[in-house]
């Protein structure tokens, strides 16, 4: 545990953008997240593109990917990134509120590291919320490249 | 005679008999061959010239002078006429002989005098020609006998073939390879057409049925021509103007030269069998069109449930989120009466949460593709029941589990099942002080296998035995027992993808039971 990873959340609603960063903030984990709004941003943000050119060239920790996305949705950024030769080491956990078993299936079938349906339940959304970032951002060792800081 | 006057006699008239059943024409007497007949043949031809003598004679004697020259021409004609060629030559002989003997000088000798010598040769002569006329006349009149007898031969043994074709339902017509002229008319054609052999001879095919040909006739001749048949489907309008389609098939008729001259069209009506076709046709696309909108209903269904798990849980979510937000940074702040009113919309949220994702499993029930295998429900029950127990700790349920089936079916739709059923048994027997649950299976019907699940717990009023099954409905009241409504409904649309039915036995606080068939395991299944 040398670092705290920089987590990408993409996720179009402001509500739960919100929701995700008081779990997270319950365990110090909010600062160190991007926050993008759809997919195409997000794209943008792994590209050092527009708004990001400027950015730092490491690549985030985790990424937290929500599937129903506006402009480009979350299984063509999966694929996107899945398929880049920079990007494919990404550990990307697909946070969304289907469970629907074809978006779990072609998930997998992209090669996603995670699939968390986001809980009714309040306590429930952040317990899963809290230890995502905690393995993620703090267990789990990422690929070399990924942004870390010491803690 | 009626109209069918040609070639076909009426089939009353004209027995099919064979041909060799013809009368044999009856023998010319004096054309035998036979030794009697022989000698009677020679003996006439004597007869004769003896006759024409002695009429020769009594001429000389009291008529006229003379008249042994014709009398005996005649002699010799008539022996050739009736005796043929040798009692003609020996007639002429005998009449020379006399001719000479008597009638020429000297008289009374055979010797002829030099100058009456070109006068009995001309005799002669005169009697061969005659002889040659008559044998030869006799000959022609029977070459002419024997083609009579062939050609009624020929035409019984048409008439034969032609009351034949008369008897096929077949329409058989035949017609000029070049003038398109009918010429042959079955009753069969009279039948399908309305037209009579009499209206139909003698007329142009092609007109008069105004026949509708798939393709240019020329095509057609070049194919008859090249293969000797043609084959087809063509329109043809009847005698009362109803318009029919034909199978025809075309045979092309050659003489002897192999110059084509006629075709014989054999026709069947199949405008019954295209007009099913037709309707077989439209039904098809009929079925088609409303498959396919059965398949984006479906489609849409899907999309309206797919859309339902994403966008309706979302704020559902929320609402449940800030509730208890709410009730975590303000409860030191909110009365009594406000916590209970965050506790219930944060129940509500939790109960909501919980219907959409029961209908969302209802839903998929209908829209998943059953992956069957052979299911051991025994073991699935095992699996069900001790899972269900580790939940009921400190609960007194006894569990008697029989002998279950193996089921060809979708293992996980089945546990479904048995999970709901085991469910409903151990929440509705938590009044009961000692709860009892049994499983187990029954022989059905029809080579059905039933299997049962039964409970002693608050049971039901046997009235409401229809709604039981139904989607949402509930015959217990939330505070009694929690519930979306949706197990049973579940269970019954699991049981129909398989093949079988449901049903339920209940007493009113006396127990419940609930039992579902399913077809039995076939070795050929496994």
């Amino acid at each position: 545990m040398s670092g705290l990873g920089r987590i990408l959340l993409v996720e179009d609603d402001p509500k739960d953008v919100e929701l995700t960063l008081t779990a997270l903030d319950e365990y110090k984990l909010a600062n160190e997240v991007v926050m993008t709004g759809d997919g195409e941003e997000a794209l943008d943000y792994l590209y050092c593109r527009g708004r990001f050119a400027a950015r730092t060239k490491e690549n985030p920790a985790v990424i937290l990917l929500d599937l129903k996305l506006p402009k480009v949705d979350g299984l063509e950024v999966l694929q996107q990134i899945k398929s880049d030769e920079k990007l494919r080491l990404i550990p990307v956990v697909v946070l969304t509120s289907s469970r629907e078993e074809r978006d779990m299936v072609s998930s997998y079938q992209l090669g996603v590291n995670g699939y968390v349906v986001k809980p009714v339940d309040f306590h429930e959304f952040v317990n899963a919320i809290k230890e995502l970032g905690v393995f993620w951002a703090i267990i789990n060792e990422p690929p070399p490249g990924s942004m870390r800081k010491e803690r | 005679m009626s109209s069918r006057s040609v070639l076909p006699a009426p089939p009353d008239r004209v027995p099919i008999a064979p041909a060799d059943a013809i009368p044999p024409r009856p023998a010319t007497t004096l054309w035998d061959t036979s030794g009697r007949a022989t000698a009677l043949r020679y003996g006439l031809a004597g007869a004769l010239v003896a006759i024409a003598l002695a009429l020769a004679l009594v001429a000389e004697r009291y008529v006229l002078a003379h008249l042994a020259f014709p009398l005996f021409l005649m002699g010799i004609a008539v022996a050739v006429w009736y005796g043929g060629g040798g009692p003609g030559a020996l007639a002429i002989a005998l009449s020379g002989m006399a001719f000479n003997y008597f009638f020429t000088e000297p008289r009374y000798s055979f010797y002829i005098h030099a100058s009456d010598r070109p006068y009995f040769l001309f005799f002669v002569l005169f009697a061969l020609m005659i002889g040659w006329f008559a044998a030869r006349r006799r000959q022609v009149e029977r070459e002419l006998r024997l083609a009579h007898d062939e050609l009624e031969v020929e035409v019984v043994k048409r008439t034969e073939q032609a009351s034949l074709l008369d008897l096929t339902h077949d329409s058989i017509f035949v017609r000029g390879m070049d003038d398109d002229i009918i010429t042959y008319w079955n009753h069969g054609a009279e039948e399908l057409f309305g037209w009579t052999a009499g209206d139909a001879i003698g007329k142009s095919a092609h007109e008069l049925l105004q026949t509708v040909l798939p393709m240019p006739l020329e095509e057609i001749h070049a194919e008859l021509v090249h293969t000797g048949r043609w084959e087809g489907e063509l329109g043809k309008t009847k005698a009362d103007g109803a318009q029919i389609v034909v199978s025809s098939r075309w045979s092309l008729r050659r003489d002897k030269q192999d110059r084509p001259v006629a075709i014989l069209t054999t026709n069947n009506d199949i405008t019954e069998r295209k007009h099913r076709e037709e309707r077989i046709r439209q039904l098809n696309a009929d079925l088609e069109r409303r498959s396919r909108e059965l398949e984006a209903s479906n489609k849409e269904l899907e999309a309206f449930a797919y859309s339902t798990s994403h966008d309706l849980r979302a704020p559902l979510r929320h609402m449940a989120a800030y509730s208890e937000l709410l009730q975590k940074h303000a409860s030191s702040v909110l009365d009594e009466k406000s916590r209970r009113y965050v506790t219930t919309l944060l129940e509500s949220a939790k109960r909501m949460g919980d219907l959409i994702d029961d209908l969302l499993a209802f839903s998929r029930i209908g829209r998943a593709e059953a992956r069957k295998t052979l299911v051991s429900l025994g073991q699935l029950a095992g699996e069900v029941v001790s899972e269900v127990r580790r939940e009921t700790e400190g609960r007194n349920i006894v569990w008697r589990v029989g002998a279950l089936p193996d089921l060809y079916g979708d293992r996980s739709m089945l546990r479904l099942v048995l999970v709901n059923l085991i469910a409903n048994a151990v929440k509705f027997t938590r009044t009961r002080a000692q709860a009892e649950i049994e499983l187990g299976c029954a022989e059905g019907a029809n080579g059905e296998v039933v299997v049962f699940v039964r409970d002693n717990g608050v049971g039901f009023d046997m009235k409401y035995v229809n709604k039981l099954f139904g989607v949402f409905q509930r015959l217990h009241r939330a505070d009694a027992f929690e519930g979306t409504g949706i197990g049973l409904a579940t269970v019954q649309r699991i049981v129909a993808r398989h093949g079988g039915r449901v049903w339920a036995e209940g007493v009113v606080d006396g127990g419940a039971a609930f039992y579902f068939s399913a077809p039995k395991t076939t070795e050929d299944k496994k």
